[in-house]
């Protein structure tokens, strides 16, 4: 089957990124925010023919408080927990008015994605819906006030998971979403980071010309959340690849790529950034470093496994 | 009684320096309470939190409409805000800024104290957060609470909070900001702009709650108008751009969470222009230019 729509080639880099916004200034983010430089970049790769749904999260509400609203598409909300079967929904009813070339997009926090929404957003992908969701991971419940979620890591100080003399932030590791993903056979499974713009917009480019569902899991730290300097979203960002805290690969009609290895540089660095981490003691590093390790050791195998030459 | 209204931004602390003004208050003996107000706003943008303090117990649940004391953690919100909304005539005004008391506009000629509880904070603190600063001038401006006292407040609720180390830093803020307070009277008459609302009825709204662009009584709404929202006021620092550096490499562009750089002119003529009506003044720009072209100031 030809996923490809019209064979269109990927060309879009940061030089010929457009100067439009349809994702406007004026949005109500806090300073320094990941997220709204993933949907700014989003929305130029995506363009005009585009309707966009969201889940209750940070974006829904710095995006637009109606009646003001920073998009220049279509942009809908219906509930927190259903957004990938909401965003099928608004495709199938545009393919039945016979607007089949409008690109429906879901942009989703990862407690909406991967928790709270996780149901909908398996069963939409299971039955190969053919929307792009796109789920901007700032490792916690941010909207709320910062609660703990399925992606929050070890030893992260939430207000759920205070940092005291009994309990040092969170005790569970972070769910592995995008393998959880890949695992429904999807057309397309990606990672990407804010910190790495060129894999980033490469990524959401070939989404946005495939067919079937899409699913991107785009790292976008949260200064207010994270406890850190707002000048440092790019920086910690990419620090966390670099140390293997997160994992930049895809997975294409069953082949999965690596994209960039990580160098496994010492967690230390990534983690002294952020004061949702001052608490650690030198033994909770030492097991999150041990996560780090454990988690490449196995995405590597994970690559290898379902490389191209794996295929028949 | 006495009731204390903050005004601040999100990420300031204001709900802290509530708290903790409280907290001073209980220390002398008094029954207090402090609370938010709760918005749908980021940090950055303009919030309020509230103290009440009385002698007996307090079973007044309401947000503070008529305050005797206003607390403004941000000069700049001044213009924004109207800051003074229902203050009594008897009231006062403690804000935090360099001018002195005389120099400030507001809805009306209060008493005032003005403190510059920004440099304070840098300098005690290393960051321009001025909640426990701006306590240091309520004891003095209102001799209500000691300074004692509110050293006592600031250990309590910031010690919780972050720890007693950095807790004893902000207790040197206030008494540092204590030392420096001027008090005097401010002026009156200042109309700081107020939007109509917009309220549309039942048949003004199109089909399914969607709204087109539309200009109407508030400003533009609908899809787009967030641009009508100025969010520049928000920072406390501002990129400055050196053409002469710049390589145009489009990365501060592209990392601008605000959409606010842009680039102008076409071939060699190509630069950058910051719009500084929308700068939240991050600062990631800066951080990111691979060829430290843009430095942040104060
Ligand atoms: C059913 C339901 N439960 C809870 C909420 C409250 N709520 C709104 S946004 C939010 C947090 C969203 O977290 P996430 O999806 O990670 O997005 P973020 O805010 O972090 O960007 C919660 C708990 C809700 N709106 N609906
Ligand atoms: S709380 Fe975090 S995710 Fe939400 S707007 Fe602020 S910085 Fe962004
Ligand atoms: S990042 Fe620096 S060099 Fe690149 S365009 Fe911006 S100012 Fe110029
Ligand atoms: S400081 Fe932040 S908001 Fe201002 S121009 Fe730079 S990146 Fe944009
Ligand atoms: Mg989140």
């Amino acid at each position: 089957m030809d996923r490809h729509q019209g064979g269109e080639t990927i060309a879009i880099t940061i030089k010929t990124l457009p100067k439009e916004e349809l994702f406007t200034s004026g949005h109500t983010a806090c300073g320094g925010c990941g997220s709204p430089i993933v949907v700014r970049a989003a929305m130029k790769i995506l363009g005009e023919n585009t309707v966009t749904y969201f889940p209750a999260c940070c974006l829904l509400v710095f995006g637009g408080t109606y009646p003001h609203n920073a998009f220049k598409v279509p942009y809908l909300h219906v509930l927190f927990e259903n957004s990938a079967v909401c965003a099928a929904g608004i495709k199938h009813a545009l393919n039945k008015q016979g607007k089949e070339d409008v690109n429906v997009v879901a942009f989703a926090g990862d407690g909406g994605t991967g928790d709270i929404g996780f149901q909908a957003l398996s069963g939409a992908a299971e039955r190969n819906e053919d929307i792009l969701y796109i789920c901007y991971d700032n490792e916690a419940y941010m909207n709320t006030g910062i609660q703990r979620s399925g992606s929050t890591p070890f030893g992260a100080w939430t207000t759920t998971t205070p940092a005291g003399t009994k309990i040092g932030g969170k005790e569970l590791f972070k769910k592995d979403l995008p393998k959880i993903m890949m695992a429904h056979n999807v057309p397309y499974v990606a990672t990407a980071s804010v910190g790495h713009p060129a894999d980033m917009i490469r990524k959401i480019e070939k989404a946005k010309n495939m067919k079937g569902f899409r699913y991107l899991q785009i790292f976008a730290p949260c200064p207010t959340g994270w406890r850190m300097d707002t000048s440092k979203t790019v920086e910690v960002a990419k620090k966390a690849v670099n140390s293997g805290m997160w994992t930049l690969f895809e997975m294409e009609d069953g082949v999965v790529t690596l994209n960039v290895k990580p160098k496994m540089e010492p967690v230390d660095d990534y983690l002294k950034m952020q004061g949702r981490f001052r608490h650690l003691t030198d033994e909770q590093i030492k097991i999150i470093q041990g996560w780090a390790y454990k988690k490449n050791e196995m995405d590597l195998k994970f690559v290898e496994a379902f490389s191209e030459d794996k295929k028949e | 009684m006495y009731e204390v209204r903050f005004h601040g931004r999100g990420g300031q602390g204001a709900v802290m320096a509530a708290q903790a003004l409280a907290s001073a208050a209980f220390q002398e003996g008094n029954y207090a309470v402090a609370f938010p107000y709760f918005g749908a706003e980021r940090r950055g943008a303009p919030v309020m939190a509230f103290t009440r303090v009385d002698k007996d117990k307090i079973f007044s649940k309401t947000l503070i409409y008529e305050p005797d004391y206003i607390v403004v953690l941000d000069d700049k919100l001044c213009g924004l805000v109207d800051v003074s909304d229902g203050l009594k005539d008897s009231g006062m005004a403690i804000i935090n800024s360099a001018e002195k008391p005389e120099d400030i506009k507001l809805g009306k000629a209060v008493k005032c104290a003005t403190v510059d509880a920004t440099t304070v904070a840098l300098e005690t603190l290393g960051q321009p957060i001025t909640n426990s600063a701006i306590l240091g001038a309520f004891a003095k401006a209102t001799g209500l609470v000691s300074i004692d006292s509110v050293v006592e407040g600031i250990m309590d609720i910031f010690g919780n909070r972050i720890g007693e180390r950095l807790a004893t830093k902000n207790a040197n803020a206030a008494k540092a900001a204590y030392e420096v307070t001027q008090v005097g009277t401010c002026q009156g008459g200042f109309e700081c702009e107020k939007a109509d609302k917009w309220l549309p009825g039942y048949d003004e709204l199109p089909l399914g709650l969607a709204t087109r662009p539309m200009e109407t009584p508030e400003g533009l709404v609908g899809p787009g108008s967030f641009v009508d929202n100025k969010t520049g006021s928000w920072k406390t620092f501002a990129p400055i751009y050196d053409p002469d550096k710049c390589i145009m490499c489009r990365m501060c562009w592209f990392y601008c969470p605000d959409g606010a750089i842009k680039e102008v002119g076409e071939g060699d003529a190509k630069t950058l222009e910051f719009h500084h009506e929308y700068c939240k003044g991050c600062g990631i720009c800066a951080n990111e230019c691979p060829k430290d072209a843009i430095k942040m100031e104060r």
